[in-house]
């Protein structure tokens, strides 16, 4: 037991070293073009990239008592492959057909039965000389976002990405039944990049109030984008006239920051409302909106209702949450 | 990548900082995430229990006994769980049989015994036989003899498609024959195109033919689904009474059930197809190409086996013996006769009906069947009828064909959120006192219940059949939806048609 444990701690080790993007396919567009945002931020020798499907455990009852795997297990006797690798292995081929990911690439499969079902989790390593690897997760999991947030426990990643699955709703709607993306960015203690329609190459907006976690969003945005070479434009909303003053202080002091990395902004500008409304109006005219967002966790995250939420809520564009 | 190693020094530093805190400290937070995210997941288990105490600390309502109150508390919380399921299902059939000795006070012998009857067993019996019946793989010899006989159009394919599924199911219950016939839309499908973008409305026709064909037939036997077993127990438990041979008419046999519902799963086959076709319009109206290499694929499995014939003759006795013996010894013991058999002869291994049924299932209805028969016993099922009507009386739906629509309809309401076995064991007890208060027929009551109980065409949960075709992964919720509503209202009023028009040259 104990030496498992030791095990566990170097691989963690490991992985912290790596930077490592967790992304979800569920087969939809989005899903695909943020994992083409993945390659290019990953694309480096201490990168990984995996690719996670999540599909919800079967429930016996609702298929009147007999087990959908009689079913799974007749699609496989005929040769069919079950829903989810189809799309794992679209995205890998997304993936190796990019630039600069074709090369020598060694396979692993590993298996792992959940609850002593035999169509369990899969996981398809591919790992090439340089140490950078691409992994397909097939999980299985009571609902989407609970696998997706189990598969964080299991290694930490840097940065989850997901598709938009377009069902936002209020207040009462996230009580009932959040959506998938809502759930994990309320919960996951990593960055979410929620994945909407990506126009490419419009830059990153970067939304500072000045606080210190901002500066560090600042930051890692500055080396993320001389990673994919995208712009940066940096802004901050004051909530009145009088408060304008100190909303370009907090500008000027991002742009100190970026050009201090190397890294010249395209925009900086305020805004004068409330913040989450002008961000998204402003966000407009860009790719990625970036927000930072501070450690606090699950419930209080819930009801503060952040405005780092409520942009990710409304807005039409990808947006960022940074931690 | 310096930037990335640098980025993570002050992760790296909060962490050193945890492993500083104290023993305690780390506990109380560890708790406090556990019991907020807990709380979280198992919200509507606490509302349910809450609501629960609420209603039992009120003052019980006139004309109502304390027991039958807390009969109803029980069926409302079980409900609520049923349709939100905080908790797994079985856990709620559990949590009945706790409040029925503790809060009840019934012996515990007693509820024991009340959890199975020949109904339970049945849906028990036909569970292991559907295993078995799937594990022959005949399924490749059906697809094939389908296509010679519907020739190669995607109208006639699925027409035939829906036709053979639903004469099945009928017989062997919808989640057979959704398990058995799945792999072949799907084959059809993929041999036809791999994108699937470009077949998209053609995976549509070819799986919606399978589910609804398999859901619609499910109401022509009473082996069609497990609903209708717990209808036939309630219709016994309820009005019969060995000392009174004018009750004998209460006990439903098999040709009885197929006299009154065979003809209306026949009548909507060809909706079916039209309505599936009116919604989607598939990409291909050919399948030639899908359908040749469908028959190489069936002929490299060479001539029928010995055993194959044997399982087709066995699951015939089984047929044979539900219709002409299963008065005398109840259809439960002729399913498990059936399942035994199977097992004696070698054609399935224990292991994969051990594996492939879900006998939580087979337990919740159990739980689900002695609750509803405390709703009758207690007198809160009357109650509950009497409230019932009083509300449809002023809408003129508390007598004849109003009242069989408002059936309909608050079945048809029920079933689309919950399982439809679940739906017509919580709303059986009620809709049967319901018809004898009105002084309706019980049985054109417990027909029209068990009958809608099968129109969930409009969410994967629904029905078996559609639950298992959604695993295929080729369907969107969202389709359920477009064409489900056709199925509901074309379904519904062929219902009220026989209701009204066929029922009575039955003499009820």
């Amino acid at each position: 037991m104990a030496e498992t444990d030791i095990d566990l701690e170097r691989l963690y080790e490991e992985r912290r070293a790596r930077y490592r993007v967790l992304v979800c396919v569920d087969g939809s567009d989005e899903s695909y073009r943020g994992l083409e945002y993945a390659s290019q931020l990953a694309n480096n020798p201490n990168s990984d990239i995996i690719l996670l499907y999540v599909r919800p455990i079967d429930q016996g009852l609702r298929s009147g008592g007999l087990q959908v795997r009689v079913a799974r297990e007749n699609m496989l006797s005929w040769g069919l492959e079950l829903p989810g690798i189809k799309y794992l292995k679209k995205g890998l081929e997304q993936l190796m057909t990019g630039e600069g990911m074709a090369s020598d690439w060694g396979e692993k499969i590993t298996h792992t039965d959940i609850e002593g079902d035999p169509l369990g989790d899969n996981k398809i390593e591919y790992t090439n000389e340089g140490g950078r690897s691409i992994v397909l997760k097939l999980k299985t999991a009571s609902t989407i976002a609970a696998g997706i947030l189990d598969q964080y426990e299991l290694g930490p990643y840097d940065l989850i990405i997901l598709g938009d699955s377009g069902s936002w709703g209020g207040w009462a709607k996230s009580l009932w039944d959040p959506a998938v993306a809502e759930k994990v960015a309320m919960h996951a203690p990593c960055s979410v990049l929620v994945a909407r329609e990506l126009a490419r190459g419009k830059g990153h907006l970067l939304c500072t109030d000045g606080s210190d976690h901002a500066m560090r969003m600042v930051k890692r945005s500055g080396v993320v984008a001389g990673k994919i070479n995208s712009h940066l434009s940096v802004m901050s909303v004051a909530l009145d006239v009088e408060s304008e003053p100190d909303a370009q202080k907090n500008v000027d002091a991002a742009v100190t920051e970026l050009k201090a990395m190397g890294v010249e902004p395209v925009n900086a500008f305020t805004r004068v409302g409330s913040p989450f409304e002008e961000i998204i109006s402003a966000g407009e005219d860009y790719s990625f909106i970036v927000v930072g967002s501070d450690g606090r966790t699950g419930l209080k995250r819930f009801f503060m209702g952040s405005v780092a939420f409520k942009v990710m809520e409304h807005s039409k564009k990808s947006v960022i949450i940074n931690r | 990548m310096g930037g990335y190693n640098s980025m993570n020094q002050p992760a790296a530093s909060v962490r050193d900082e945890q492993k500083k805190d104290s023993f305690g400290a780390k506990l109380a937070k560890l708790l406090s995430d556990f019991s907020v995210h807990y709380m979280w997941e198992k919200k509507w288990f606490f509302i349910a229990m809450i609501v629960g105490a609420i209603m039992l600390s009120l003052p019980v309502p006139d004309g109502l006994s304390r027991e039958a109150w807390i009969v109803l508390t029980m069926s409302l919380v079980a409900t609520i769980l049923f349709v939100t399921e905080p908790i797994p299902l079985p856990a709620v059939a559990l949590l009945i049989i706790l409040g029925q000795v503790l809060l009840l006070g019934s012996a515990s012998s007693d509820v024991a015994k009340s959890l199975w009857n020949d109904s339970v067993l049945f849906i028990m019996g036909s569970l292991m036989l559907a295993v078995a019946v799937v594990k022959q793989k005949l399924d490749k010899r059906i697809a094939w003899i389908i296509v010679r006989i519907t020739g190669t159009k995607t109208t006639r394919i699925c027409f035939g498609i829906s036709v053979v599924s639903g004469l099945l199911a009928s017989f062997i219950g919808e989640h057979t024959v959704a398990a058995m016939m799945l792999p072949v839309g799907i084959t059809l499908v993929t041999l036809t195109s791999d994108d699937p973008k470009k077949v998209r409305n053609l995976a549509a026709v070819l799986l919606f033919s399978i589910a609804y064909g398999c859901s619609v037939a499910g109401i022509g036997t009473p082996s069609g689904g497990a609903r209708n077993a717990i209808m036939i127990g309630y219709w016994r438990e309820f009005f019969y009474d060995p000392s009174n041979p004018e009750t004998q008419r209460f006990i439903i046999d098999y040709v009885t059930w197929m006299m009154f519902a065979y003809p209306m799963f026949l009548i909507q086959l060809p909706f079916v197809t039209l309505i599936l076709f009116l919604t989607f319009k598939p990409e291909y109206r050919d399948l030639s190409r899908a359908v040749v290499k469908l028959r190489a694929q069936v002929e490299s499995e060479g001539p029928m086996k010995a055993a194959d014939w044997v399982s087709i003759i066995l699951f015939l006795l089984v047929l044979i013996g539900w219709i002409f013996v299963s008065d005398e010894v109840g259809m439960g013991t002729i399913a498990i006769l059936g399942a035994t058999a199977f097992l004696v002869a070698g054609l399935v291994r224990w292991e994969d009906i051990n594996s492939g049924v879900n006998w939580g299932v087979v337990f919740l209805y159990g739980a689900a069947i002695s609750l509803g028969i405390e709703m009758k016993e207690t007198g809160a099922a009357q109650w509950v009828a009497e409230n019932f009507l009083a509300m449809l009386a002023p809408i003129g739906a508390n007598e004849g064909f109003g009242l069989w629509a408002a059936v309909s309809v608050l079945t048809t309401a029920v079933t689309n959120m919950m399982s439809n076995g679940a739906a017509v064991a919580v709303l059986g007890p009620v809709v049967l006192k319901v018809a004898v208060v009105a002084q309706e027929s019980p049985i054109v009551i417990g027909f029209i219940t068990a009958i809608s109980s099968a129109f969930a065409y409009l969410t994967v949960v629904g029905t078996p059949a559609c639950t298992i075709v959604y695993a295929s992964g080729y369907l969107k919720t969202t389709d359920f939806l477009a064409v489900g509503w056709k199925m509901v209202v074309v379904s519904t009023i062929i219902m009220l048609l026989a209701a009204f028009v066929y029922w009575p040259f039955l003499g009820i």
